[in-house]
């Protein structure tokens, strides 16, 4: 598949700069076969691609609206689709591309975040300064596994939206950094700086939360977790 | 130029990201895992961001979408389907 081949697919194609790669990451003996009906490919990938859509607009409304137009614009060009290839990623490139014509400016941005002061290994330094890592032999599920969803949710959709649509590709999609690269048509090495830095924010927001919701003060760890 | 035979507390920690997502060589992979075997405090920050990345993901793919999604999906490519646009017309 080349950038002019996406041409038909509704929306601009943000990453277009360069070549788009091929979707060509999955194993064959998982393709589908070359008949099969669009929604038998969409419909097994609907529900992380909601998941994504969610992150990505941080609304459930837009989340929805967003996952069905991609899908409309998937079908629309499905005739590109190459059987064999990738579905997912392919469908996720519109998804993420129709994010970016359609939806991103909808909700403001989250306040800026200052990236400098997010140290490597933040929660691994916070947490060894309350002396939890005496306390329990995982204490990163111990700060973690008692913040709420809705908490691990928040502190996601709080990056700039640079981080955040790579860090949403790589914890909500599992995608490898070759895969994010393929779907963003943008150099591996954007992929790793981003999702590097994306991470030691999302730390630090985690961090923030388990303050604010009393899981971790700084007179007393959470107990031990087993 | 001999090759490398193992790496320090440094080269390890610059690679741990990458060696978390297994985005290494097979030779770097060995490298910084028989330096984790040998560094307990190595050892220890990979548990942990190890353990970060599973809660998070944990987390965040619990969610789910409305049940009804993927009828309405399916009831908009019909529509599509009926309506007979041309591709790409809105």
């Amino acid at each position: 598949m080349t950038a002019d081949s996406l041409r038909g697919i509704e929306g601009s194609i943000i990453f277009a700069s360069r070549p788009t790669p091929d979707f060509t990451m999955t194993d064959p003996s998982q393709a589908p076969p070359p008949a099969e009906p669009f929604e038998a490919l969409l419909a097994p990938v609907l529900d992380r691609a909601y998941a994504l859509a969610y992150h990505l607009s941080r609304s459930r409304d837009d989340a929805e609206d967003l996952v069905q137009e991609a899908a409309l614009q998937a079908f629309r060009a499905f005739h590109q689709f190459r059987p064999g290839t990738n579905f997912r990623a392919w469908y996720l490139h519109i998804l993420t591309n129709c994010f970016f014509a359609q939806y991103r400016k909808r909700k403001r941005e989250p306040r800026t975040l200052n990236i400098e002061d997010a140290e490597p290994l933040y929660l691994y330094s916070r947490t060894r300064e309350l002396g939890m890592h005496e306390k329990t032999p995982d204490p990163a599920s111990a700060v973690l596994g008692k913040l709420g969803e809705d908490q691990v949710h928040a502190a996601i959709q709080a990056l700039p939206e640079e981080y955040r649509v790579v860090c949403a590709l790589y914890f909500v999609e599992e995608l490898a950094y070759q895969e994010i690269a393929g779907v963003l048509r943008c150099p591996v090495g954007t992929v790793r700086s981003r999702l590097h830095r994306g991470r030691k924010l999302l730390q630090k927001e985690l961090w923030a939360a388990a303050r604010e919701h009393g899981i971790v003060t700084a007179k007393a760890a959470p107990e031990r977790v087993e | 130029m001999s090759p490398i035979d193992r790496y320090n507390c440094e080269e390890t920690f610059r690679r741990l990201d990458d060696f978390l997502d297994r985005h290494l060589s097979p030779e770097e992979i060995r490298l910084v895992q028989e330096h984790l075997d040998t560094c307990g405090q190595c050892a220890s920050e990979y548990a942990f961001e190890e353990s970060v990345l599973r809660n998070v993901r944990a987390k965040l793919q619990r969610i789910k979408a409305p049940d009804d999604l993927l009828s309405r999906v399916r009831q908009a490519l019909e529509r599509e389907r009926g309506g007979g646009r041309p591709s790409g017309s809105r």
